[in-house]
C-alpha cells in the first residue's frame, strides 16, 4: 500500500468529517444501532426472564397436582416454553412468529407443528428494530450515501484528473477510497461487535458471535464495493446515487421478499385445515380401541393376552385400558411424526432454494447466515419442536404406564386415583440448545461462500472500472 | 532554434485523433525544448485541450505519437505524468480544504517534497497569493485566486514540464502580467512550457514560439524575434484573416 493510497483514504475521512450531511447520517445510524442493541438486549432479557418464570410456575403446578387418575394428568398436560438462544437479541429470526409456547397433552402433537404461519416462515417481518435489521437494511443505505460521490464526485469536480496528473494510478485512487469506506463499514459494525462480544461471553457462543460479525463485515464491504463500482462507472454523482438506491431497493426490499414468495407459490403446501383433515382421516384408519370388532385392536388384544398367558383381560396383571392407551399413543405419535417430517422436509427444500437466492441478493445470504448463527432460524425451531415431541411422548407414556400398572384392572371403584407423589417421578422437559456450528456447518459455509463470491465478483468489477478511470479525458 | 536541437522535452509527431466521426487532430507535430515557452493558439474546438490530453495520457491518439521527457504517455501514463505539472482549464480544487491543504495533498500524491516553508510558501509567494488567504478554505476563493493555487502547485512540483490550459482566461490584466512574470521565471529554471490559449496577446507576451492551430492542424509556427519579440499587429492580422477564412 503506497503512501498516496493512505493519504487518499485519510482525505476521504476528512471530507466525510467536514461534510455535515455525512456526519449527521452517520451519527444517526450509529445511534439507531446502539438503540436497537439496547432495546433488543432489554427485550431479550425480559422475555427470557418471563419464559423462565412461566416455565417454573408450570412445573410447580404440575408437580403439585393432587391424587388423580393418570389419564386426567395426560389431559391436564404441560406447557413448555422455548428458552431464547443467547444471541437471539441480535437477530430474532423466525422467533417472532413461530410461537414459543407449546402445550403438551396426550393423543395430539402441539399444533405449532402444523400452523399455517409456518408456510410464511420464509417471509420475515420487516421493521423489527434489531441490530440485525439495522445492519441488513439501513447500514447499506448509509454506505451508499457516504460513498456514492467517492469517485463520481472527484470526476465531476475535475479533481480526479488533477489527482491522476500527479502521476498516481487510478488503482491507487480506487484503493484509497476503498480503504476509507471499508473502514466506515467497520465502524458501523463496531457497536454490534461490542454487544455480541459482551452477550456471548457468558453463554459460550463466542464462535457464533465472531462468525456473525465476519458475515456482516463481508456484507457491508459488498455494499462498499457496489457503491464504488457504480461511482467509478457513472460519470455523474447524482446518477450514481440514483442507480445505487435503485439497486438497494431491488436487493434489499424487493428480492428478499419476492423470491421466497415465488418459491412458496411454486410449491403448493397443504393448508392447516387440509393437514388436519388428512390427519383425522388417517387417525380413523388406525382403528377404534373402544370398538370390540375393530380388527387392529382385536389383534392387539390377542397379542397382549398371549404375552401374559391369560385368556381374559380381567385376568391381566395390569390394566388393559392403560395398555390400549399406550398403544394408541404410539400409533398416533407415529402418524404425527410422519406428517411433521413431511412438513419439515418441505420447509428444508424451500429454505435450501432460498439460500441459493443469496446469489441474487447478498441480503438473503447474510440473513440466513445471521439467523442460523444466532440460533433463531427455522431449523433451530424444528429441532426444538422435535425435542418437545419426544419429551411429550415419553411424558404421556409415563403416565399411561402408571395407569396400566397402578390402576386396578378389576373393580377400580367409582373414582380410581393414584398418589400425587407419582407426579414427581415424571421427568421434566430439559431443552438442549443445538449448536449451529455442529448442525448447520455446511449451510454456514455455503452462506460465507456466497458472500465471498459477491466480494470476488465486485472486486474484479472495481479493478476493471479503475482501469477505465485511467483515461478519463474529462 | 532551440526546438530543432536533438533533445526536445515535449514532442508530438504526426498526431491524428478523432472522436467518433469527428476529426479533432490532423497531423499535428510540435517540439518544445527545455527553457522554452510554446503557445498553442487557436479558437474554441481547435483541438488544444485534446493535444494536452495526449501529453497527459488521458487520450490515446488515433495515430502518431507523443513523448514527455522521452516517455510515451499512451503506454506509460503514470511516468509521463510524474514528469509534468498540469494546470487544467477550469481549476478543480477541494472547496473544503485550504490553499495549503490542497497543495499539500496533491504534492503528497505526486510523492514530491511538500515542506511548507521551503516549498509551498515560496511557490505561493511566486504566484502572489496573500499570506492571509493561504490557510483559508478555497471554497471562498475567486477564480483568479484558485488559478494561483493551481499554478503554485505546478511550480512546487519542481518538474521539467509545465502544461497550461487557458491559464489567463480568468485573470484580470494585472494578474495576467504577474502570470507572465511567473512563466519568465519558469523559463529561467529550464522548464519546458506548453500553453494552450485563445488569447493572442498573452501568447505574444511570453511565448518563444506560437503555433497557430486550426481545426486540428498546425497552420504555421512563428518564433519570437529578438527583444521586440513579436510584431503583434502582424500576428493579429494573420490570426483574424484565418478566423475570417474559416467563418466565410
Ligand atoms: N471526449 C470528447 N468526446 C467527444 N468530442 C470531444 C471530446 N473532447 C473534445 N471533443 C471535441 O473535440 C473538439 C476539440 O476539442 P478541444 O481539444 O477541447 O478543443 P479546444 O481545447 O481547442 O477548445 C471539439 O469540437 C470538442 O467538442
Ligand atoms: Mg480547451
Amino acid at each position: 500500500m503506497s503512501g498516496a493510497t493512505v493519504r487518499i483514504a485519510r482525505e476521504e475521512w476528512r471530507w466525510l468529517a467536514r461534510s455535515r450531511v455525512a456526519l449527521v447520517a452517520g451519527v444517526l445510524l450509529l445511534l439507531l444501532i446502539i438503540t436497537a442493541t439496547f432495546t433488543s438486549v432489554q427485550k431479550h432479557e425480559a422475555i427470557d426472564e418471563a419464559r423462565a418464570r412461566y416455565q417454573s410456575e408450570q412445573i410447580e403446578q404440575f408437580y403439585n397436582q393432587p391424587d388423580r387418575h393418570p389419564h386426567r394428568m395426560v389431559h391436564y398436560g404441560q406447557y413448555v416454553f422455548r428458552p431464547l438462544a443467547p444471541l437471539a437479541f441480535f437477530d430474532t429470526g423466525v422467533d417472532a412468529y413461530t410461537g414459543n409456547m407449546v402445550f403438551l397433552e396426550g393423543h395430539r402433537q402441539n399444533s405449532a407443528n402444523f400452523a399455517e404461519a409456518r408456510q410464511s416462515s420464509l417471509m420475515l417481518r420487516f421493521g423489527q428494530l434489531t441490530p440485525a435489521f439495522v445492519l441488513q437494511t439501513l447500514a447499506p443505505l448509509l454506505i451508499i450515501f457516504l460513498a456514492f460521490r467517492a469517485l463520481a464526485g472527484e470526476r465531476e469536480r475535475g479533481t480526479l484528473r488533477l489527482m491522476l496528473a500527479q502521476g498516481i494510478s487510478a488503482r491507487q485512487i480506487v484503493s484509497g477510497k476503498l480503504i476509507a469506506h471499508a473502514a466506515v463499514a467497520g465502524a458501523i459494525v463496531l457497536p454490534a461487535l461490542l454487544a455480541l462480544t459482551i452477550m456471548s461471553a457468558s453463554s459460550g457462543a463466542s464462535a457464533q458471535a465472531l462468525l456473525i460479525i465476519l458475515g456482516y463485515c463481508a456484507y457491508l464491504i459488498v455494499w462498499t464495493l457496489m457503491a464504488l463500482v457504480l461511482s467509478a462507472l457513472v460519470p455523474r454523482a447524482r446518477d450514481a446515487l440514483l442507480a445505487l438506491v435503485a439497486l438497494w431497493m431491488v436487493t434489499v426490499v424487493l428480492l428478499p421478499r419476492g423470491l421466497p414468495e415465488l418459491v412458496a407459490a411454486s410449491q403448493t403446501l397443504p393448508t392447516r385445515i387440509e393437514t388436519e383433515v388428512a390427519i383425522g382421516r388417517d387417525l380413523k384408519a388406525i382403528g377404534d380401541s373402544h370398538d370390540p370388532d375393530d380388527p387392529y385392536f382385536n389383534d392387539f388384544k390377542m397379542e397382549v393376552l398371549a404375552r401374559y398367558g391369560v385368556s381374559d383381560v380381567q385376568d391381566l396383571p395390569v390394566q388393559y385400558a392403560g395398555l390400549v392407551a399406550m398403544e394408541g399413543e404410539r400409533l398416533t405419535s407415529d402418524l404425527f411424526n410422519r406428517y411433521a417430517a413431511d412438513a419439515n422436509a418441505r420447509e428444508d427444500r424451500q429454505n435450501a432454494l432460498v439460500r441459493t437466492f443469496g446469489l441474487a441478493s447478498p441480503l438473503i445470504a447474510v440473513r440466513q447466515l445471521s439467523m442460523t448463527l444466532a440460533g433463531t432460524d427455522l431449523d433451530n425451531h424444528q429441532d426444538f419442536l422435535s425435542q418437545v415431541e419426544s419429551y411429550r411422548y415419553s411424558f404421556v407414556q409415563h403416565l399411561n404406564r402408571m395407569q396400566a400398572e397402578q390402576i386396578p384392572a378389576v373393580n377400580p371403584g367409582e373414582d380410581p386415583r393414584i398418589d400425587a407423589s407419582n407426579w414427581l417421578e415424571v421427568p421434566g422437559f430439559a431443552y438442549v440448545a443445538p449448536n449451529p456450528l455442529a448442525y448447520a456447518g455446511g449451510r454456514i459455509a455455503q452462506s460465507f461462500g456466497i458472500l465471498a463470491a459477491w466480494l470476488a465478483g465486485l472486486a474484479c468489477l472495481l479493478i476493471l472500472a479503475a482501469r477505465r478511470l485511467e483515461r478519463i479525458a474529462r | 532554434m532551440k526546438s530543432e536541437t536533438a533533445d526536445a522535452v515535449l514532442e508530438a509527431r504526426h498526431l491524428r485523433h478523432s472522436y467518433g466521426a469527428r476529426r479533432v487532430l490532423d497531423d499535428l507535430s510540435l517540439r518544445v525544448g527545455a527553457g522554452e515557452i510554446y503557445a498553442l493558439l487557436g479558437g474554441n474546438g481547435a483541438g488544444k485541450s485534446t493535444t494536452l490530453n495526449i501529453f497527459l495520457g488521458f487520450v490515446r491518439p488515433g495515430s502518431g505519437s507523443a513523448s514527455v521527457c522521452g516517455i510515451d504517455p499512451s503506454t506509460a501514463p503514470d511516468e509521463a505524468r510524474a514528469a509534468l505539472a498540469y494546470v487544467p482549464e477550469s481549476v478543480a480544487l477541494y472547496d473544503h480544504l485550504s490553499a495549503y491543504e490542497n497543495i499539500d495533498y496533491f504534492l503528497h500524491l505526486a510523492g514530491a517534497n511538500r515542506h511548507r516553508t521551503s516549498v509551498i510558501d515560496p511557490a505561493l509567494d511566486d504566484v502572489g497569493l496573500v499570506a492571509s488567504a493561504r490557510g483559508q478554505r478555497v471554497g471562498g476563493f475567486s477564480k483568479g485566486m484558485r488559478q494561483k493555487v493551481a499554478i503554485a502547485l505546478a511550480l512546487a512540483r519542481n518538474v521539467p514540464v509545465l502544461l497550461l490550459d487557458e491559464p489567463t482566461s480568468g485573470l484580470d490584466p494585472r494578474a495576467t502580467a504577474e502570470f507572465n512574470d511567473l512563466l519568465e521565471a519558469a523559463r529561467k529554471r529550464g522548464i519546458a512550457t506548453l500553453m494552450a490559449t485563445h488569447d493572442l496577446l498573452s501568447a505574444a507576451a511570453v511565448a518563444d514560439r506560437i503555433g497557430f492551430l486550426r481545426e486540428g492542424h498546425l497552420d504555421e509556427e512563428v518564433a519570437a524575434n529578438g527583444g521586440a519579440r513579436f510584431d503583434v499587429d502582424a500576428l493579429f492580422r494573420r490570426y483574424s484573416e484565418r478566423r475570417e477564412s474559416r467563418t466565410a
